[in-house]
């Protein structure tokens, strides 16, 4: 399996250091995504979380060059797809990044299609490009794409249009086209929050047996929690343009240590009969990502923000070797210990 | 898509008869009579005419003698000019209306799907904002005016080259169509420019354009592919009342070019209330357009699949 072979430190399929990203806009700058580092390997799953805002999106679309530029910038960062650099570049190695090296599905399938054109022609359209197919062969491998992910009558429903399927069955589309060049990387920005819920599961599950046979990794974009639990073996938990805690799943679900990711948590509804209480939501909004505050973006919702949270950023406090949190009450003179933290 | 095409043309004969009666009965009340103007023919033409259109009969009656005749294809015979049929005048001078109509229609359609989405392309660069002025101008000044004013200029071209590059006005060649088709259609391309942009902008702002682009498709195909033909379906859709438009317009484009199109006849009539070719040309025009805009339905199937399965 390509790029599976390498492990280790510093031979991830993917890396990215210190990137930000800035709009421009009427009202002024917009520091969209204030340094963000992550990885991900070959046949892994990373989960991007984070209330709508954060940034999570357009990480990923700086990567794939989809934010319009102007008023996007990149202002610093890198990207290193197989030690190659990513960013501002869309050829590495002779391959095309966009459809080729990293395949996109996107929030709403419904919108995401071309209506005008039936779904074999669109799964069709990248192998035509990247590889060369004529358009007999691109149809043909449409099929087979179609077929892979599930799609009963895949011959038929090729000649079809995007208005004649379903919500689900076109994120299955989605899918197929995303994957028909076979990418190393499959970026997944919210695929199941415009479906319904049985769907949704059928989406997630179609996407690891694809990974599965494919040893793609995936970036999942989400804020459901319980598609993070099932789906990741990583975690970022994204907060204001920034990652505040990144971790393997278990580490950021049941060693929580940053108050944004406990805050989550807390948030989630359970159905545990013994705890019917209330919902606890997170008080209060996003800082103004104009004017970007100097500390902790945070430590306004915070309950136990103290002084130093609102003058400078806390570092990278490693809890293992793996998993890390941004925040002050790791530091040595913090009275409180993040594990002591609780909301109940 | 025949099913489509047939039930299309139903309604479009039933169209057809709406605007025939509400013709008829109009013209039959205005006041005045062509028979007793200075002009009409002699008492035995009067008698005839009278007899064969019932005109000395109830309403309901010459109504139904009408009806009875556009069934069969016949218009009648002009009441003010001698032994011409309406079908003769239609026949000779319908297809250089027709002839100049298209030739506008298609000059506006594709100068305005180009325009449009080059402006939206470049939007709020140079090429939009002249092109966005030339629209603004093209829509307000009438076509009346824009035909006057491209006389004169030929006129200047003319006497500058020393010879007749293009004649100023008549008909014949293709270069008597050339200016007066452009006139014609400057309206309608400017109208149709402006569609074309907003709905560039809209879709080049769409999801699917952004999937495209995920997928590496280059900018010349995403345009050709994916954009072009989801921003012309609202161009489309109003291209039948262009052509209504373009062909009512072409009356006083005709007029000032002097060009020999049926618009002459169909004003000349209603001044000399000659109630047949009124009647004839009314529920040709009529009848033309009706069929210009199934034809637009139909080629909007074609365009759009959500519109062709709808039975």
């Amino acid at each position: 399996m390509r790029g599976a072979a390498k492990s280790g430190i510093g031979s991830k399929l993917l890396e990215v250091r210190n990137l930000e990203v800035e709009f421009d806009t009427y009202g002024g700058i917009v520091k969209a995504v204030r340094g963000v580092d992550f990885s991900v390997d070959s046949g892994k799953t990373l989960a991007i979380v984070g209330e709508s805002g954060c940034g999570k999106s357009v990480t990923v679309q700086s990567m794939m060059g989809l934010i319009p530029i102007p008023p996007g910038r990149i202002t610093s960062g890198s990207a290193l797809l197989r030690g190659q650099e990513v960013l501002g570049d869309t050829i590495i190695e002779g391959k095309e990044i966009r459809g080729a090296e990293i395949g996109m599905i996107f929030q709403d399938p419904m919108t995401s299609l071309n209506p005008t054109m039936t779904i074999g022609n669109q799964i069709a359209e990248p192998l035509q490009i990247h590889r060369g197919y004529s358009y007999r062969q691109a149809f043909n491998e449409a099929i087979n794409l179609l077929d892979m992910s599930k799609i009963p009558e895949a011959a038929k429903r090729a000649k079809q249009y995007p208005f004649e399927f379903s919500g689900g069955m076109l994120q299955r589309a989605m899918i197929a086209m995303a994957i028909s060049c076979k990418p190393s990387i499959l970026i997944a920005d919210e695929p199941t929050t415009a479906l319904d819920v049985t769907i949704q599961a059928q989406i997630l599950d179609l996407m690891r047996d694809l990974q599965s046979q494919t040893g793609m990794a995936i970036i999942l974009i989400t804020h459901d929690l319980g598609v993070v639990a099932r789906m990741a073996d990583e975690v970022a938990v994204m907060y204001a343009g920034k990652i505040v805690e990144h971790g393997t799943v278990e580490d950021v679900f049941y060693r929580s240590a940053h108050p944004y990711t406990l805050g989550l948590r807390a948030a989630m509804p359970t159905n545990d009969p013994a705890n019917q209480h209330q919902l606890n939501p997170i008080e209060g909004s996003p800082p103004d990502l104009f004017s970007p505050p100097p500390g902790c973006g945070y430590c306004a919702r915070c309950p136990w923000a103290m002084s130093i949270c609102q003058k400078s950023h806390p570092e990278h406090y490693y809890l293992n070797s793996g998993h890390y949190s941004r925040c002050w009450l790791h530091h040595n003179d913090s009275e409180i210990k993040p594990n002591q933290l609780s909301f109940n | 898509m025949f099913l489509f095409g047939l039930k299309r043309l139903l309604q479009g004969v039933v169209t057809v008869w709406f605007i025939a009666t509400a013709t008829f009965f109009a013209m039959h009340n205005v006041p005045g009579d062509p028979l007793l103007n200075e002009r009409a023919g002699s008492e035995a033409i009067k008698a005839n005419l009278e007899s064969k259109y019932g005109l000395d009969q109830p309403l309901s009656t010459q109504y139904f003698i009408y009806l009875r005749n556009l069934s069969r294809g016949d218009f009648g015979i002009s009441f003010t000019q001698e032994n011409r049929e309406v079908n003769d005048i239609i026949r000779e001078h319908f297809p250089v209306s027709a002839i100049l109509g298209i030739l506008a229609i298609v000059f506006a359609a594709t100068g305005g799907v180009l325009f449009g989405a080059l402006t939206a392309l470049y939007r709020n660069r140079l090429p939009d904002y002249i092109i966005m002025i030339l629209v603004i101008l093209g829509i307000s000044v009438p076509s009346f005016v824009i035909a006057a004013m491209s006389q004169l200029m030929l006129v200047g071209i003319n006497n500058m080259a020393g010879s007749t590059i293009l004649p100023v006005a008549g008909w014949g060649t293709i270069l008597h169509m050339l200016v007066p088709a452009l006139v014609l259609g400057l309206g309608t391309m400017a109208y149709l420019t402006r569609l074309m942009r907003s709905s560039m902008l809209e879709i080049i702002g769409s999801d699917y354009i952004r999937t495209a682009r995920s997928k590496g498709v280059p900018p010349s195909r995403i345009f050709a592919k994916h954009q072009l033909r989801n921003a012309i379906l609202p161009v489309v859709t109003v291209l039948g009342p262009s052509i209504a438009a373009i062909t009512t317009g072409g009356f006083v484009v005709e007029l000032v070019f002097a060009i020999p199109g049926l618009g002459r006849y169909f004003v000349q009539a209603v001044q000399q209330l000659d109630y047949t070719v009124i009647m004839g040309t009314t529920v040709f025009y009529g009848a033309f357009l009706v069929f210009m805009v199934i034809l637009v339905d139909i080629l909007y199937g074609f365009i759009d699949p959500r519109v062709r399965l709808e039975k």
